[in-house]
């Protein structure tokens, strides 16, 4: 009897390939004073070498930020600029691994990301960390910035 | 003296009691005369010479064991011959079948981008429980209009054990139709291809790769409802129609298969099959025969050894007087 409930309950929900995530693997950060989510105001993040120096977001109150990877190289800086009198600006540094990951037919095939190791400056950042390396288009925070 | 009295006393009232209801009659009927009314006496006509036909159809054997009394075995008999016509009873062995499912060849040519191909014997136990074990091959190929890659699943073996219950087994195996369950099997390799991904934030544009002979394997599970009608004494067509859902696949760090041989595509809940059965009959001689064949049977029988002014002469039971 608990096969073919068990049958069951897999064949109406042991897979769900609608796509619900992202069309491609990328990290997002939250900022966090603590265990709550804090907003920084009038923050600007940019990646070192974009082109035609784009931000990710410029001058933006935020409380999370994504942060798109290289797919062409294994490492990627970002900038956070405060805008904000005495406050220097903080540069996070990215190195990980690209993996080639067939989603499913809805989402298409993309890259994924292990993040290998990380660093960054102390200016209003306290740490960063990454609990689960793993990149996907999953839509959840995988990077936490604590700001002082 | 006192003695004597009372003697005298009983007999008195014995009279009494002897003369009364005598007394009481006669008044009755002098009554009942009076009103014109009379008793009538319906004369009931004695049963013993009464000819009994049996019930049409009554097997031979059964009538004779009622003319020779033997009445408690030619009840139980009726009552098994009863009992056979509601659940007529196929050997254990009834048939065997082998089917073609090309359900995803027609599908094929209204767009759909997989298909697979089996082959299916089913051997069909006492017209009831039908062991199936399916072996097939499958592919696919697909480039999404609006998407970013070319897949293709190449040709894969797949293997379904599951048995059936046909639902219809007190009419002839012929026609079916019955519910089932598969456990199926899958080993596979599939191919993605003409992969673009674009990053538009760094300027990475048309970045290109592939993947290929990515290995999977997927075990699975399926509740089924199907329909087989005769065409010929051996040909069937069948129609199923198939609810599953994965059991336990290979995880792979290059994701997920769209395509499972034999199982459809990975998210897909529903799949459809038409099959071409050969069936061979296996002890046909225990088949239960049908009651017109049955009669047929009988009257050969009869015509051979009576001649044929006898033969619509029923048998007759007649109680002896």
């Amino acid at each position: 009897m608990s096969v073919v409930v068990y049958a069951l309950i897999c064949i109406t929900s042991c897979n769900n390939d609608n796509c619900s995530g992202n069309s491609s693997g990328i990290p997002l950060a939250a900022f966090m004073n603590g265990d709550n989510a804090v907003t920084i105001n009038n923050l600007t993040v940019y990646g070192i070498d974009a082109p035609n120096d784009s931000a990710i977001i410029r001058q933006t109150s935020a409380n999370q930020v994504y942060l798109p990877l290289r797919i062409t190289t294994t490492t990627c800086q970002y900038v956070m600029d405060y805008n904000t009198e005495g406050v220097d600006n903080d540069t996070i540094t990215l190195n990980y691994d690209i993996i080639p990951y067939f989603e499913s037919r809805e989402c298409g095939a993309m890259y994924n990301f292990n993040i290998t190791s990380w660093d960054y400056t102390k200016n209003a950042i306290d740490s960063v960390t990454i609990p689960d390396p793993l990149i996907t288009n999953s839509d959840v925070v995988t990077i936490k910035i604590y700001v002082r | 003296m006192t003695t004597t009295r009372l003697h005298r006393i009983i007999v008195l009232l014995l009279a009494l009691l002897v003369t009364m209801p005598l007394m009481a009659q006669e008044l009755v009927t002098q009554d009942s005369v009076a009103q014109g009314l009379q008793r009538k006496v319906t004369p009931v006509k004695p049963s013993t010479n009464k000819v009994l036909t049996p019930p049409k159809g009554t097997d031979e054997k059964i009538i004779q064991q009622y003319l020779t009394g033997d009445t408690a075995q030619a009840r139980a008999q009726e009552r098994k011959d009863s009992l056979a016509k509601i659940y007529p009873h196929y050997p254990t062995l009834t048939e065997l079948s082998l089917g073609l499912n090309f359900g995803d060849a027609l599908l094929m040519i209204f767009g759909q981008k997989y298909s697979s191909f089996d082959i299916s014997a089913t051997l069909n136990m006492l017209n009831r429980f039908q062991p199936v074990l399916t072996v097939g091959l499958g592919r696919a190929k697909e480039t999404p209009d609006d998407m970013n890659f070319t897949y293709k699943g190449n040709l894969s073996p797949y293997f379904k054990l599951g048995a059936n219950y046909n639902l219809l087994f007190k009419k002839e195996p012929q026609y079916q139709l019955y519910v089932g369950v598969r456990l199926g099997f899958s080993s596979f390799k599939y191919d993605i291809t003409d992969v673009t991904i674009n990053n538009p934030y760094w300027g990475e544009n048309n970045v290109n790769y592939e993947l290929k002979g990515v290995s999977g394997n997927a075990l699975w599970g399926e509740f089924l409802a199907g329909l087989k009608v005769g065409l010929t004494t051996n040909w069937a067509l069948g129609w199923d129609v198939r609810f599953h859902g994965l059991f336990k696949e290979k995880k792979n760090d290059s994701g997920n298969p769209w395509y499972i041989p034999g199982y459809g595509t990975r998210n897909g809940k529903w799949a459809f099959g038409i099959s071409l059965y050969y069936t061979i009959p296996l002890n046909h001689d225990r088949w239960p025969v049908k009651d017109d064949k049955k009669k047929e049977k009988k009257d050969d029988k009869n015509s051979d050894k009576n001649p044929p002014s006898q033969h619509d002469k029923r048998p007759q039971l007649q109680r002896d007087k």
